[in-house]
């Protein structure tokens, strides 16, 4: 990576993480305040997981990219044309399985399943697919 | 895709972390490649092809 493209990923990267913290920050106040139960907690907290996680892979994938995974370098953007098209490959599978999945949550919603289960089982669902899907496609090529 | 990668790597003696330094690629991209499981695009194809001194065709073969 050259030393111009290394400054405009370090900008681009400071400029997710600051609106990552804002969305996280605002969102969970709002949820906090007018969403259910401990919702605002969990949004919270989950959301300084998933930073503290892509913090940790960007770490390691800029200081010892021979360490790194596939999935560290693919997720920071950090990686070769390999890593790049298996994200590519598994996005299209997420793409692919959430008009079905979407359409499955509404069916359920319509016939009187809580709606707040349906919503957390929908974003586990395609969790699952994306995560089986990268796993899949790195193992075979 | 098959190819010579692996031969040529280890007759100059580089291990696939090295050639992935060289070629500014990892290490798991040269495996894969090196075993067909992934099939470079053109543009590594050839800085590949030029590291060894040699051309695509000769390296990469369709069978």
């Amino acid at each position: 990576m050259s030393t111009e493209s290394a400054t405009r990923h370090r900008i681009a990267l400071a400029l997710g993480l600051a609106a990552a913290i804002t969305v996280l920050v605002s969102g969970g106040l709002l949820l906090r305040e007018y969403g259910p139960g401990n919702m605002g907690n969990g949004f919270l907290v989950g959301g300084l997981i998933a930073i503290a996680v892509a913090g940790l892979s960007w770490w390691r994938s800029t200081t010892r990219p021979h360490t790194a995974t596939t999935f560290e370098r693919a997720a920071t953007l950090t990686g070769d044309e390999r890593d790049d098209a298996i994200l590519t490959r598994a996005l299209a599978h997420l793409g692919l399985w959430a008009l079905p999945l979407t359409g499955v949550a509404a069916a359920a919603i319509a016939v009187g399943a809580p709606v707040h289960m349906v919503l957390a089982l929908l974003m586990f669902c395609q969790l699952a697919v994306v995560t089986v899907a990268f796993v899949v496609i790195n193992r075979r090529n | 895709m098959k190819n010579t990668v692996r031969q040529l790597r280890e007759l100059r003696g580089l291990s696939q972390r090295r050639l992935g330094e060289l070629l500014g690629v990892s290490r798991q991209t040269i495996n894969s490649i090196e075993t067909g499981r992934y099939d470079p695009s053109l543009p590594l194809a050839i800085a590949i092809a030029r590291y060894f001194g040699s051309t695509v065709e000769e390296i990469f073969h369709v069978d």
